[in-house]
């Protein structure tokens, strides 16, 4: 496998609601950014991915195919992913996939997603709506007619977890979570509620939307776009000739997905009070990049819920399965901690637009890199029912 | 006579809306997006025939690594390079592998359904071993609306068959078997209508009953600020609009009544009249709580929970699973700040 390095990336900001602009300039506003952050010429870009999580945000089966000629990618190979939650982190794997290969010396990775367009006539709200498109993530034999959707879905693995382990995932340590990101979401110019700071109590008071999920500990639904560029070695050399601006490597990329249906046996079934693919994801990606989690200084992990995030952090590794609370009570992932943990205000307060949500991850720890002169970061995506997907990627700044 | 799948006022009629952004119009559409189904049920034909038909499960056994799975969700065992799995059926009882969640805010769909519970069941074998894989069903109690501490990890189980079956997964549902005679725990198929599900007003209070009624009273007069305040709330009596209850709020303390008619809530202490919906608080304290929220508004202090959230976490008791009046209740605090008859 060759080396692959992000050499550009652009951002939309994220919004709950882009009355004014359809996916097809949303995509083509990121690109554009992307390629004017790599000191490149579209030409130059061989063959591209297109994250978009769900064809009933875009009103459209294969949104992707409009996109071709918008994004610059006419007559060259473009590969569409939809893996849920992980769709971005799925379509990041492609990319680099096709410059690890051998196959392209230089890839566009562009996820995005509309959302609020669904409405509930009767209701009178796009919420409903956009919770039951999500919905028709879940098998429609055995589990939607039951009323199964994501939050639902999240909750059954947080409970359960719970159940496990009686007194983790504390109310106070997932609320002063809540706070610190919402606090974070204040740098990231693109977020979606960069202007809105909860504080703990706050999110202690908020309504359930699912028992034992509160609204504050929830992502948000986001339209907007990302794009990265990712380049082999020597033409990420080149780039940086041009532009004088650092590649950042990707020295670790895993994925792994659990099965679909609850069981015991963990090597067959999913075990409800775990995320077993973020730890398999995690310890694949680390084993790659020749890293422990402890050598991660900053990390864009996927909080579509709160009490999940710090699940994941224990399936990496971070602390023990159980100790949860330590990553709050013993500072480890607060403000000054040994890990700078969700630096955009993640997707509870930065935005998440699924198709690319988990690359605006990639923009930040890239961006923290590059800031604060860190060297190794990490990026995680999850999704799909009971959080069974996953992606981690390992970031790297070299001297 | 068969109800519509989608109701009428989900449907949005043709239209274009003009929505300014920055100074320049956009266009919103109403438009959906249409597929009618008539969706293959396939190879789970035969299982949800059985549930429908026979009023029993079945799963599929690997014969050769002997894990069980239930549902049937494949035919084959992959493990042992896709070995013919074999039919057996399966008891109606089971354990819950985990604490069920509470769902309040529902897919549209689902939406008139909240609050509902769902949790995942390893039902047994004939032998009494639990099956290898846990079944995603609704649990239900005969206690009034479903809440936190009913069911925990482990909790044994009956499956109750619905006595309007279609031979779908929403056939059948859970109940504890704590909650259940054994008579009925003996009986398989247990259904639906040979429950007593009004039993919330038999429950016993938990915990110890505030002695005095004064906490009571305060609670009616707060009521009747509140009702007198959304008489002059338009937004508030919007809120009410189409929607008719008869409500008995109980606690240790006492007992008062209210009605919801004509975008308008009456109280009254005279609860002779049978509710349509009874309300079952142990400590009113809580409820003056939020009527001190509510008719206060920001200055009240610390807010309230809103009374979904005492509904779901339990402290506020239904006798059935009808969120409507609660979600509408909860609606008028904010109508009353928006309509600055409270600040």
């Amino acid at each position: 496998m060759r080396d692959v390095a992000i050499v550009g990336a652009g951002m939309t900001p994220c919004r709950s609601r882009w009355i004014e602009k359809t996916f097809w300039e949303l995509a083509q506003m990121a690109v554009a950014e992307s390629v004017r952050d790599a000191g490149i010429h579209i030409d130059e870009v061989e063959a591209g991915v297109a994250g978009i999580y769900n064809d009933i945000f875009e009103f459209q089966a294969i949104p992707e195919s409009g996109l071709q000629g918008i994004i610059g990618m006419q007559n060259k190979p473009l590969l569409r992913v939809s893996n849920g939650g992980a769709t971005g982190g799925y379509a990041m794997l492609a990319a680099h996939q096709m410059v690890a290969s051998g196959q392209h010396d230089l890839a566009l990775c562009v996820g995005v997603e509309k959302a609020l367009d669904c409405y509930d006539f009767e209701a009178e709200s796009p919420t409903p709506a956009v919770v039951q498109t999500i919905g028709y993530s879940w098998d429609p034999w055995f589990e939607r007619p039951l009323g199964a959707h994501a939050t639902e879905s999240y909750a059954e693995v947080v409970q359960a977890y719970m159940d496990e382990h009686p007194g983790d995932l504390a109310p106070l340590a997932r609320a002063r979570i809540a706070e610190m990101l919402s606090t974070y979401a204040r740098n990231n110019p693109y977020a979606q509620r960069k202007n809105e700071q909860v504080t703990a109590q706050q999110v202690l008071q908020s309504r359930y939307v699912v028992y034992p999920i509160r609204a504050l500990e929830t992502c948000v639904y986001t339209e907007g776009a990302c794009a990265l560029l990712m380049a082999s070695g020597d033409k990420a050399r080149e780039i940086q000739k041009r532009t004088g601006q650092g590649p950042i490597w990707i020295t670790g990329a895993a994925a792994a997905n659990e099965p679909y249906f609850v069981g015991s046996d963990i090597s067959r079934y999913k075990v409800l009070h775990r995320i077993y693919s973020d730890e398999l994801a995690t310890r694949k990606a680390l084993e790659q990049a020749r890293l422990r989690i402890e050598d991660i200084q900053v990390m864009e992990l996927h909080d579509a819920f709160i009490p999940q995030l710090m699940i994941t952090l224990a399936e990496m590794g971070v602390v023990p399965l159980g100790r949860a609370n330590d990553l709050v009570e013993e500072g480890l992932i607060m403000p000054g901690g040994k890990y700078l943990l969700n630096p955009s205000g993640g997707l509870t307060f930065g935005g998440h637009f699924v198709g690319g949500s988990n690359m605006m991850s990639a923009w930040s720890v890239r961006r923290e890199l590059l800031a604060r002169n860190l060297e190794h970061g990490l990026i995680h995506g999850t999704g799909a029912s009971l959080s069974m997907y996953a992606v981690v990627m390992i970031l790297e700044r070299r001297n | 006579m068969a109800q519509p799948i989608i109701r009428p006022r989900m449907q949005p009629e043709e239209g274009m809306r003009e929505v300014l952004v920055d100074g320049k119009t956009h266009l919103l559409r109403n438009d959906v997006m249409f597929t009618a189904m008539q969706h293959a049920q396939g190879e789970f034909s035969e299982f949800f025939l059985s549930l429908r038909d026979e009023q029993r499960i079945f799963g599929h056994r690997c014969p050769r690594c002997r894990h069980l799975i239930v549902p049937p969700f494949m035919k084959r065992c992959p493990p042992c390079n896709f070995a013919d799995m074999e039919k057996e059926y399966v008891k109606d009882v089971g354990v819950m592998a985990a604490s069920p969640v509470i769902t309040v805010f529902a897919p549209s769909r689902f939406k008139d359904q909240v609050p509902f519970g769902t949790g995942r069941v390893f039902l047994e074998a004939q032998d009494g071993t639990p099956a290898s894989t846990a079944m995603l069903v609704r649990v239900r109690t005969t206690l009034g609306t479903i809440r936190p501490g009913i069911y925990r990890k482990g909790t044994p189980v009956k499956i109750v068959f619905s006595p309007h079956r279609r031979g779908a997964v929403d056939d059948i549902f859970a109940v504890p078997q704590s909650e259940l005679t054994p008579a009925q725990l003996a009986k398989s198929p247990l259904a639906e209508n040979e429950i007593d599900w009004d039993r919330m007003p038999e429950a016993a209070w938990t915990g110890t009953a505030p002695e005095e009624g004064a906490v009571l009273k305060e609670a009616v007069r707060l009521f009747r600020k509140l009702a007198e305040m959304v008489r002059k709330s338009p937004r508030a009596t919007a809120d009410l609009r189409s929607w008719q209850r008869r409500v008995r709020l109980e606690s240790p303390a006492g007992a008062f009544g209210f009605v919801i008619d004509n975008c308008q809530i009456e109280v009254s202490e005279d609860t002779s009249a049978t509710p349509d919906l009874i309300f079952r608080i142990h400590d009113p304290a809580i409820l003056v709580g939020w009527l001190r929220g509510a008719s206060a508004g920001a200055r009240a202090g610390p807010q309230s929970p809103p009374l979904t959230d005492l509904v779901v976490e339990g402290t506020l008791i239904l006798n059935k699973p009808e969120m409507e009046t609660i979600t509408r209740l909860d609606r008028i605090p904010r109508s009353l700040r928006r309509d600055l008859i409270v600040d």
